[in-house]
């Protein structure tokens, strides 16, 4: 009977965010899809078209599926925090909706779940829908967009943890920048959407592993273009996963419960 | 006998500052009937609104305990909070919403049908004088009309516990007033209304009984007039205008605020 409380109330906030979603549409999809799109323009058709093909984790693949590949994984990365840290902040700080929702019967842990998994669905469908377009261009098999999902949405929850604990822990908005320089834009560079991993020095490597969206690659890689499985790869995800959202959901509680 | 609608019970609230712990709210007991405006009257800072969070169960009491309907809001948040409506002090309003549509969606949070709530909120814009906004932006509206929209949207569930953290802050004296009439209609219709304020006026003219509270404690409680004539008698007092000009006037809430605590109401700004 909890249980289905709490996931009443979870559904409450969620559908919360899909409102606000379902009637900004428009909108949404313009900031959602046009900075994967110009990636997928600039290197996966510019560079792509210079490079041909390229050799990774012991397969042979043509550059634009490569890093068409890895935009799913930036996708779920910069969707999954962005919503999260700026939105996150804004909704807590600015427009207070958390503490406004948390006087309901809905209470703040149902809040903080329903943000987390909101930002995790949103960013999700963002990934499906960039693989929908990458089996549009043949880079895909006609599956892709579905069995992405299974990967895409824990991924897309962790990266939601993280953008969460940064809003939390950050006083001003402008603090934000911090984390998403030195942590965000190196993952995105490092981790493998660009270039294979194992072309980085070996201690790099090391440190690209321990990172997560380095697995993320690599799994979604394995789902869209039939890469080796490397199944170091969740554990490092399900240990990050726990991890952040476990630390964002305290990072909320302490910044807002006194 | 049937519970009262509120009930706070020995609640205190520490927390952790920077200078180590402060103890906002100490050992604050009261009870609200249905059909009483039960007042807390204090300066910012006194801990009026850590009092609230708490009664709400936002904050974890250090000790003590919060019943609305009977129902302690710790042990069962949700169940609790269903008989209840918040105005918080600042503004929660949910600017991705038009006004309209903000009271619909808060009524879903406590399981009022959609129907019902669009009827509510359009009964609800009506009477707080907003309904011509009904489709704007909550971003377009003035300080006044945003004040009016998060008293109805703490009315849309029909709550009959109605907790008002400083409702009437930044309005105009004639929407103030309109507001008040608001309050009395609830309270007629056997709303038990817990209202913070640090306005004297408003507290004389709302509350059946009031709670003077200061650093945390309540330092009396009874009906305004008792509270006057307990603490200041039934003479007049002086009061010193100018250097050289003396008024002599009817005793007031801050009169006795001020015996009691050696504060004045706008005073204080320390919590």
């Amino acid at each position: 009977m909890k249980l289905y409380e709490a996931m009443w109330g979870v559904r409450c906030v969620w559908l919360r965010y899909f409102d606000v979603f379902r009637k900004s549409l428009g909108y949404y999809l313009v900031t959602t899809f046009a900075e994967p799109f110009l990636y997928l323009l600039a290197f996966g058709f510019g560079v792509g078209s210079l490079i041909g093909s390229l050799e990774s984790n012991g397969a042979e693949v043509s550059y634009r599926s490569f890093v068409f590949s890895g935009i799913l994984g930036q996708t779920l990365l910069f969707q999954g925090f962005y919503e999260a840290s700026y939105g996150g902040f804004v909704r807590m700080y600015y427009q207070r909706i958390f503490q406004a929702m948390a006087v309901t019967p809905i209470t703040l842990s149902e809040v903080l779940w329903g943000e987390l998994l909101w930002d995790a669905s949103k960013a999700t469908l963002a990934a499906v829908i960039i693989a929908a377009i990458g089996v549009a261009t043949r880079d895909f098999p006609l599956y892709a967009p579905l069995v992405v999902i299974p990967v895409a949405f824990p991924a897309a929850l962790l990266f939601a943890g993280l953008g969460l604990a940064v809003a939390a822990r950050s006083r001003t908005i402008e603090e934000i920048s911090y984390p998403q320089y030195l942590l965000v834009f190196p993952m995105f560079l490092f981790c493998g959407v660009f270039f294979p991993v194992e072309r980085l020095p070996a201690a790099l490597q090391w440190l690209a592993w321990a990172l997560p969206l380095t697995p993320v690659n690599s799994l979604m890689r394995t789902l869209t273009l039939g890469f080796p499985f490397q199944w170091w790869s969740v554990p490092i995800l399900a240990a990050w996963l726990v991890l952040l959202v476990a630390w964002s959901r305290r990072a909320m509680f302490g910044r807002l419960v006194k | 006998m049937s519970q009262p609608p509120l009930r706070v019970v020995h609640l205190t609230k520490r927390y952790r500052t920077q200078d180590g712990f402060l103890e906002a709210v100490s050992d604050v007991s009261f009870e609200v009937r249905a059909g009483e405006c039960f007042g807390l009257l204090g300066p910012n800072g006194a801990g009026k609104t850590t009092a609230i969070h708490c009664i709400t169960g936002f904050y974890p009491p250090s000790s003590g305990a919060v019943f609305i309907e009977g129902v302690d809001v710790r042990a069962e948040p949700k169940r609790a909070r269903q008989a209840l409506g918040v105005c918080a002090q600042e503004d929660t309003l949910d600017t991705d919403f038009r006004v309209f549509d903000q009271l619909v969606r808060h009524a879903t949070f406590f399981r009022v049908p959609g129907a019902d709530a669009a009827r509510r909120a359009r009964s609800l814009l009506e009477r707080f004088g907003i309904a011509d906004k009904a489709g704007e932006l909550v971003e377009s509206l003035s300080g006044g009309m945003k004040r009016r929209l998060q008293v109805a949207r703490a009315l849309v569930a029909q709550p009959r516990v109605l907790v008002l953290d400083e409702p009437t802050t930044g309005l105009d004296p004639g929407m103030r007033r309109s507001l008040w009439e608001i309050l009395v209609e609830e309270r007629a219709k056997g709303a038990a209304i817990l209202l913070c304020t640090h306005y004297m006026e408003e507290a004389e003219r709302l509350c059946d009984r009031i709670a003077l509270i200061d650093s945390g404690s309540i330092r009396d409680v009874g009906a305004p007039a008792t509270l006057i004539e307990h603490h200041m008698g039934t003479g007049n007092v002086e009061e010193e205008l100018r250097p050289g000009v003396v008024w002599r006037r009817a005793p007031n809430l801050e009169d006795v605020y001020l015996r009691l605590t050696g504060a004045k109401l706008h005073e204080r700004n320390s919590a």
